[in-house]
Formats: structure tokens, sequence, C-alpha cells
């Protein structure tokens, strides 16, 4: 499986039996479905936060192909507010990718609830103290 | 000179066909011998294999297993016995009390949960599995073998020629019974 | 216990035979036919047996690889899957092989296996990774314990040769089909003297090669998946007494008819090979399934409490399909084979766990590297990789690649 950025053949990480992907060469970070899923739980909460991401209109950034199927993504808001960060987001719901960087800022906007297994695993995963 | 040639000819015949059957019959006892042999020696060869695992699996499993120096003893003890066996009844009674000693062992483990998380130890335990497997697999194999190659020895007319080069009956490998009866001749 | 070896050969070669004269009498009335003579007739057999000496002989050479190619298998290392590697040995030492199978692992998620190969020194067996995932030890000591029954049986040279004659049969009769739309289309359009030349004669010849052409197709393969069926029957007597422990294979069997996804890489040709039908999900008729009922499977196994001889086998074949003996009496040696007790490993892994470890055991067929950092985090790097570092991102160590 190769970086929706730079295409660079991606790693997969495991801790406490949670696999996540990443590319070394631009930190970017892949959750496919099966692996959102594992973190969200299958609770009705979960999916509401997935789908509550709003499709960017008129986005000016170039779209990135999805590592699986290789077509191209759609953008997604992932914050009420004008700073939000823009998110790749497969159409065929294979999964979600954050470009280095967005998974902080998603963090620190604080859509998802900070208690939470996603959040609080990415946290622990790639953020360094 | 046509009726005694002709005659000749089918004496020299049926004397070819002849020896040919007793070669194809001796070919095929020698074929059942040898597969008996390879039978017996793939046993061999897996009750070797299981002396060296074992000092490996008792010091992975020591440091977990505080409490169970008695299992340790026996399967140390029996393993040496059975390195050590002058004779086959020796090894064979050896051998069975090593397996009686191990397969307490495998259910003891399952007390341990610490110990069954150890990749170290799972990978081990398989390979001692595998190894009881294949040993019991090789016995019944043998036993198969030999049980072929007896019909071939008793039965018309291959007996004749048996009787002939000396092929003589195999005893079958029976677990328990081992001890006391005279297995193939073979150096642990 | 191997007499059955013998019986199998003889039905066999009867099977073959008459695959075989299906084909003479195709390709004799099809050149018939086109060329208005019996004496056309005999070419068409020369050519039918032209095509089917060089599949069978491309078959012999390299079949078994065109077989695991096409079904997407993977050749794998003892360390990719130590256990797969030990049971398949100690089902090599209990039927007495020869040699070691060479071993295949099928990426495709529905559980399946099936073995290939000319005889027992060119064996092949190939699992799928989906089946590894899901069973526990006995249940895949049964299953492959099936499969050295079939290469014990040289069921898999039946089913290549059978194969290749049905392949056989399949290539004439279409090329024929289509030819016959073909040139009928353009001798309307360009003759208008086609029909008269060979007058009524020929014109029912013509009729008989069609229905042949399309009836031949059928016939063989009812030929085909009849014995097939009878095969998998004897491979699970076989098994049985193998791993002396049925209740493995019973419950491998319920395992896979629980999955109904059809494997992507099977096809009618190749169905009769593997352990359970790959194809189910469509609908066949009964006269046209690949495999016995596996309920029915799974009951004889299950009922065989007392021993797992081939007597025993026989004896609830009997009473659970109601049908005549399948195993012939001369086999039936007065054996007592006892069950051994299950093995001692109860680890039945979750279904999120088993997704992973199918997910790991397909990296490792792929080459994928394995590197523990000491924080914890396993790092999966693919073959591909370009660099020998990898950072690790959650604590930052350096680790080496190669």
């Amino acid at each position: 499986m190769n970086c929706a950025v730079c295409s660079n053949p991606m790693i997969t990480l495991e801790l406490d039996q949670v696999e996540t992907d990443y590319c070394l060469t631009c930190r970017g970070i892949w959750l496919d479905k099966g692996e959102l899923e594992q973190l969200l739980g299958d609770t009705l909460q979960a999916q509401q936060v997935l789908q509550s991401f709003q499709i960017a209109q008129d986005c000016k950034e170039s779209p990135r192909r999805c590592p699986i199927c290789g077509k191209k993504m759609e953008k997604v808001l992932a914050g009420p507010e004008s700073k939000t960060t823009l998110l790749d987001r497969c159409k065929k719901g294979h999964g979600l990718w954050f470009d280095s960087g967005e998974l902080e800022s998603v963090l620190s906007l604080g859509r998802f609830d900070s208690e939470g297994k996603l959040p609080s695993y990415l946290k622990k995963m790639y953020t360094r103290k | 000179m046509g009726a005694i040639a002709v005659l000749l000819l089918i004496v020299l015949i049926g004397l070819i066909l002849f020896l040919l059957a007793i070669i194809g019959i001796y070919n095929a006892l020698v074929q059942l011998r040898n597969q008996a042999d390879n039978a017996w020696s793939q046993i061999d060869v897996q009750l070797k294999r299981r002396h060296d695992l074992i000092p490996n699996l008792v010091e992975t499993a020591k440091g977990y297993m505080k409490h169970e120096r008695e299992t340790f003893e026996k399967i140390t003890e029996a393993r040496s016995q059975a390195m050590g066996a002058k004779n086959v009844a020796d090894a064979a009674k050896a051998e069975n009390a090593l397996t009686g000693a191990l397969s307490k062992f495998m259910l003891v483990v399952e007390n341990y949960p610490d110990l069954k998380a150890n990749q170290n130890f799972l990978a081990l335990q398989e390979t001692l599995t595998s190894t009881e497997n294949k040993i019991a697999f090789a016995r019944q194999a043998y036993n198969d073998q030999v049980l072929l190659y007896n019909n071939k020895t008793q039965m018309f007319p291959s007996n004749i020629i048996a009787g002939m080069f000396g092929f003589r009956k195999r005893d079958s490998f029976e677990i328990g019974e081992a001890a006391q009866r005279e297995t193939p001749k073979v150096s642990f | 216990m191997w007499q059955q070896i013998h019986i199998n050969k003889r039905n066999s070669i009867l099977l073959l035979l008459s695959m075989g004269l299906v084909l003479a009498a195709l390709g004799y009335i099809i050149a018939a036919a086109i060329g208005g003579s019996p004496e056309a007739g005999w070419l068409g057999i020369l050519i039918a047996s032209a095509i089917w000496l060089i599949m069978t002989l491309v078959s012999f050479t390299s079949g078994d690889q065109i077989l695991l190619a096409s079904s997407r298998a993977a050749p794998v290392t003892p360390e990719v899957h130590p256990q797969l590697f030990n049971i398949v040995e100690e089902m090599k030492i209990a039927a007495g092989l020869p040699k070691m199978p060479k071993i295949y692992i099928i990426n495709d998620p529905a559980p399946n296996a099936f073995a290939t190969g000319r005889n027992p020194q060119n064996a092949s067996v190939a699992v799928t990774a989906g089946l590894l995932t899901r069973l526990n030890r006995d249940e895949l000591q049964g299953v492959i314990a099936h499969e050295v029954s079939h290469i014990v049986h040289r069921d898999i040279l039946f089913v290549t040769l059978a194969g290749v004659l049905l392949g056989s049969v399949v290539l004439i009769s279409q090329v024929f089909l289509r030819g016959m739309v073909y040139s009928s289309m353009s001798a309307r359009r360009y003759s208008s003297r086609g029909s008269s030349r060979g007058g009524g004669g020929q014109a029912l010849l013509m009729l008989l090669a069609v229905l042949l052409a399309i009836l031949a197709p059928l016939f063989t393969q009812l030929l085909y998946f009849a014995l097939s069926r009878r095969r998998e029957y004897l491979a699970d007597a076989g098994a049985a007494r193998l791993t002396r422990y049925p209740e493995g294979l019973a419950s491998a069997l319920e395992k896979i008819a629980q999955q109904d996804i059809p494997m992507e890489s099977a096809n009618q040709v190749t169905a009769p090979m593997y352990i359970a039908n790959p194809l189910r999900g469509k609908k066949y008729l009964n006269l046209y399934s690949t495999h016995p009922p596996i309920e029915q499977r799974i009951r004889i196994l299950r009922n065989m409490s007392q021993g797992a001889s081939l007597a025993d086998y026989e004896q609830f074949y009997r009473s659970v399909t109601h049908k005549a003996g399948m195993i012939p009496q001369s086999a039936l040696s007065k054996e007592t084979v006892s069950i051994r007790p299950p093995s001692t490993e109860k680890t039945d892994p979750s279904s999120l766990n088993q997704i992973r470890a199918m997910g790991d055991l397909m990296r490792k067929v792929n080459g994928f590297k394995f590197l523990t950092c000491p924080c914890g985090v396993i790092l999966k790097i693919p073959p591909n990789f370009p660099t020998g570092k990898a950072q690790c991102p959650h604590c930052g160590h350096v680790l080496s690649v190669s």
C-alpha cells in the first residue's frame, strides 16, 4: 500500500492489538474502515462523528488518492468553524487520511470526545512526549 | 526338429516366467522390508528431536512454574534414562515414561496464563505437541507397514520366497507393551 | 489400508476411458459432418486426440503450477506458519508419503484447501489464509489429513487427467458451435448453394454433431463430478483414520460450511479439487454438485465414536446415506483404530483477532518484515520499503530494517 501524498510504501504499526498505517517519509496517517470501527466501537455515536464530517465545497487543495482503491478521495471538514482542518475521506468508504500535523489539529479541535478510544489511542501512538 | 524344439521353447519360456515371478516377489518383499525400516527410523528421528527439545522447554518454563519442581524432575529424569538406555526394551520403557511426564506437564501449563502468553514458550509448546504427534503417527505408520510386510511373508506363494531368503516376521510397536517385546534392532 | 488405491485405479481408468470415448465420438461426428464423409470422421478423431495429447503434456509438465498460479497460491517457508508445516509433516509421517508435499497459502478469506500434483513424490497442498486463521490445531490437522488422503489415493492424478479430458471436450464443442453460428451467418450472406452440397445425409450428420456438441460437455461433467463426490467420502474416511480423531475434520467442515463466501479464485474445472465446494452460493442440481452434502459428511464423522478405522467409516456411511457400501470389502481389514484424545490447545481467537491474524499471515506470505520496537509497537515493513532504517513514530527509536 502506497502513501496518498508521496507514493512511498507505507508501513503498518501495531500497538495494543490495533493497527494503523503510516508513511515514514511524509508522516501521513491512514485509518482504514476496519481500523476505524475497531477504535470507534460499533456505537451509534461513533458513526455520527464520522457522518458529521461535511464535504468541503470548492476546495483549493488538490485531491489525494485512496491508498486502497486508487480513486480520488473527497475533502471533508473536521471542524465546525472557519479555522477547521481538511481531511481526506475515500468515497467508497475505505478509510480516512490525515496529512502530517492534521491529526494534532483535529484532536486539538476537541471534536472527538477526548475520553474516547480513537483520540486517546491516536494521541498515545502518534504524539511523542 | 519341430516337436522337440517347440517343447524346449515352451519349457524355456516357462522357466523365464518362473524366474521373473520369483524376482518380482523378492523385490516386493525387499521393498516392504525397506519401507518398514524407513518407518522405524522415523520413530527414532522423532524421539531424538524430543530429547533435544526438552532442556530448552524446561529452561523457559521453570521461571514461571515455581511450584512444579516435581514435574520438571520427572521429565528430566525420564529423558536421561531414555538417552542412556542400553537396550531397546529399557529405551521403550523410558520413552513411555517421558511421554507420560510430558503430557502431564502440558496439562499443568494451562494453569499458568503468564507462561501461555510468552511467545517463545508458545513456539516451543507447538513444537513439542507436533513432536509428540509425530512419534504417535510414526508408530502407527510403522505398524501399518509391518502388517503389510508380515502378510506378504505369510501368504502363498510369497511365503516360500520369504523362507528361502530369510525374510522374518516382524513385531509391531504397541504402546505400553513395547517394553516387554523384542523390537527390531535400533541404536538410540 | 491402502487397498482402495487399486479400486480407485480401476474406476478411474473406466471413467477416463468413457470420457475418452465421448471425446473421440465428438471428434468423429463433427469432422464427418463438416467433411461430409465418414473418412473425414477418422481425421476428426486424430485431431481430437492431438488436442488431448497437447493438453495432457502441458498439464503433466506444468499443470500443478498453472493451477496454483491461477488460484493465486504463494509458496511459503516454515517461518510463515510453523504449525501448518508441523501438521503437514505429521500427516506425511502418518501416511508414509515419500516426500514432504510443497506448501502454498492462497490469499483468500474463504476457508478452503486443495491438493495437486502428479504423484506422491510431486505433490502440493494449498490452503487459504481464511482457513488458517479460523481453524484450531485439530481441525487443521483434519483438513490436511483429507488432502494427504487425496495424495495417497492418487486422486490428484485422476483429477488432473479427467480435468484435461473435460477441458478438451469443452474446447472442441465450443469451437464447433461458435464456428457453426459464424458460418451459417456467412453462408446465408455470401452463398446461396451452401446447403445443396451434401444433401439430406449431411444435414442429419450436422444435426447430430450440434446435438453432441451441446450434450457431450454436460455428460462428461456428470461423469467427472460423480466420481469426485465418491472420492471426497473416501478422503474423509482416510483422514479419520490418519488422525485417529474424526471430530477434528467434522468440526472443520462445520466451520467451512458456515462460510458462504464463494472463492474468487476457483472455477468449474478446479472446483472438485477443493475440500468443500468453493462455488457455493451459486445453485446447482444435485447430480451436478462436485461435493457430497457437507452435512452428511459431518454426520458420518460425528457418528464415529467407537473407532476411526475405514470399517467404522463405512458403517456410518451406510446408515447416514442409506446407500450401498462405498469402500470395497477387500480394503476393510479387521483392524481397530482407537480414537485419540483432542489436543490440549484451547485457543479460539475472536473474530477481530482473526482479521488481524489473517492480515499478518498474508503480510508474511508477501515478504513483509516484522520489527518489534522496545516501546512495544510492532512495525510491519513491506518488502519494497526503500530505506534500511525506520524510525518508530511512537518513541522515536530507530530500527534497522534489513
